[in-house]
């Protein structure tokens, strides 16, 4: 059953949960509260055996209601099953291990480079961005990178990024218009979300659309609106919008 | 003998030019009350190396104290957004912002750890990281022909680590998460410990298999109960919301100066108070 009393962060934390699939390890870092809640909506829906990983190195918390201002706080230690601390997580990766990993950004280009570093000269830039955290390392590395962007324009959607952090396996990238995903090494159109239309997904996206037909993004059922108010009552989900 | 000193007389042992690794990650157990009596101290230079840093690295770019940054992510997270003194000094040439890929960081610590030059890093395989820094390169591998890219070590001069629990020896206990801080207090050639409280000999040996650092890896311990504020430290204290949200706003060298010196009396408390008395 359909939910039709959703907002746009409710609807990017289900699309990123509907990703995930049981047994899967998982992994967030910091600023990262949408899909965190995300990871949590899935191990409570379909994805009981997901494997929650962290930068604090809590597996699995039970709990993330405390992770107010960071998604790389104690907290998450607190209720976890173990303790597996972020070099870990990245020798896991680099050993093939991890099977998604969640990672920001501030550019994408339809050939899947991914810019979280500066915009204009690496030097000198013109703004210095707080740069791509581990996605270096693990956007190659882990089997699927998700990307999460609150903005999608015609300055973030770019032909061509100013600096390339890195690329890889990227796999999807969700935004509050559409979800693209990468394959035959370039950034196509996956779904478009429910609100919006090809047009409106277009005029905001700085090159052509590729896609053979057009899907909607599946809205949020009432079953995962419900969890998501009892796993996260405090909306940490919406801290970006 | 007691490895105990006083802030300032531990500051004032930071050489201009050193390099200089900050226990803690973002807006966690930073080691803030070090961190500020190195801007009052008016230190020159540094190079910071750090996985993940916020207002330690944003504090000491806004005096000027900084040269270099080595970091693979520098700024508040989400509800308290981007760091604007690290902005404006990387932005105006005056602080070089050498990027790591977090796992990079480790890896030229692990480096360091182990005395040798360098450590090859499986993951970093394409990009303009690579190209554009000199710390970076890709050699073929010996053994196999296939290319590997390789980070140069980074051995700190000095690691400060803020901890819970320390005795006078130097042995600390680290509570919650751990971040980079055990492998920076073997990487670093000196180890400052900052922390909440000393502990007696005796607390800590009946617990001796928590110890993250051991003493004699421990050149100096200081006492300064909220030594992270305004980051947080946990169990103790969260961060204090209105103090970081007031430092953002600042912009002149006078203001970032009094909220500095508006930490005097916190910072210094254990000089004034129990050891000099």
């Amino acid at each position: 059953m359909v939910n039709q009393k959703y907002r746009l962060s409710d609807l990017m934390t289900c699309v990123i949960a509907d990703m995930l699939e049981d047994g899967e390890t998982v992994f967030h870092g910091v600023s990262s509260q949408l899909p965190m809640v995300a990871m949590h909506l899935a191990r409570h829906m379909h994805a009981p055996h997901l494997v929650h990983l962290n930068i604090p190195g809590g597996v699995n918390p039970s709990s993330i209601k405390k992770a107010a201002f960071s998604s790389a706080g104690p907290d998450l230690v607190e209720s976890s099953e173990a303790y597996f601390q972020l070099d870990e997580v990245f020798d896991l990766s680099m050993r093939g291990k991890l099977d998604v990993a969640f990672l920001g950004g501030i550019q994408f280009d339809m050939h899947g480079n991914v810019n979280a570093s500066v915009i204009g000269d690496y030097h000198r830039p013109k703004v210095r961005l707080p740069g791509g955290a581990g996605s270096a390392v693990l956007i190659p590395t882990a089997k699927k990178a998700i990307i999460w962007r609150t903005k999608h324009d015609i300055r973030t959607f770019v032909k061509q990024v100013d600096f390339v952090t890195t690329r890889g396996n990227l796999w999807k990238i969700v935004t509050p218009l559409c979800v693209f995903i990468f394959r035959n090494n370039r950034l196509e159109l996956d779904s478009v979300h429910p609100h919006t239309t090809i047009e409106e997904v277009q005029e905001h996206t700085g090159f052509p659309l590729i896609y053979d037909e057009v899907r909607y993004t599946k809205a949020p059922t009432t079953k995962q609106m419900q969890l998501l108010r009892q796993l996260d009552p405090h909306d940490y989900r919406s801290a970006e919008f | 003998m007691t490895k105990v000193k006083a802030l300032n007389e531990v500051a004032a042992s930071v050489e201009d030019g050193a390099t200089l690794a900050l226990g803690g990650n973002v807006l966690h157990r930073a080691p803030m009350a070090f961190v500020r009596e190195l801007a009052r101290q008016e230190k020159r230079k540094l190079r910071v190396v750090k996985t993940a840093g916020a207002h330690d690295i944003d504090l000491l770019c806004a005096v000027g104290a900084v040269d270099q940054v080595d970091a693979g992510f520098v700024s508040y997270e989400t509800v308290y957004g981007l760091p604007p003194h690290y902005r404006k000094a990387v932005q105006t040439g005056v602080v070089k912002a050498n990027e790591h890929a977090c796992y990079t960081v480790i890896s030229a610590l692990r480096a360091a750890k182990t005395n040798v030059p360098f450590m090859p890093v499986s993951g970093l395989k394409y990009g303009d990281l690579i190209e554009k820094n000199d710390y970076f390169v890709v050699v073929e591998d010996p053994f196999t022909g296939e290319p590997v890219t390789l980070v140069r070590a980074i051995v700190p001069d000095v690691a400060v680590i803020h901890v819970q629990e320390c005795d006078k020896n130097g042995n600390a206990i680290i509570h919650g998460p751990k971040f980079e801080d055990v492998l920076m207090s073997r990487a670093a050639n000196r180890v400052i410990i900052t922390t909440e409280q000393v502990v007696s000999d005796f607390t800590i040996k009946q617990q001796k298999e928590r110890i993250d650092i051991p003493g004699f890896l421990v050149e100096a311990v200081v006492k300064v109960p909220k030594g992270a504020a305004p980051a947080a430290c946990y169990p103790a204290y969260d961060v204090d919301d209105r103090a970081l949200r007031e430092f953002l706003q600042l912009k002149e060298a006078d203001q970032i100066s009094h909220f500095i010196h508006r930490y005097d009396q916190q910072d210094h408390r254990e000089v004034r108070g129990e050891r000099k008395w």
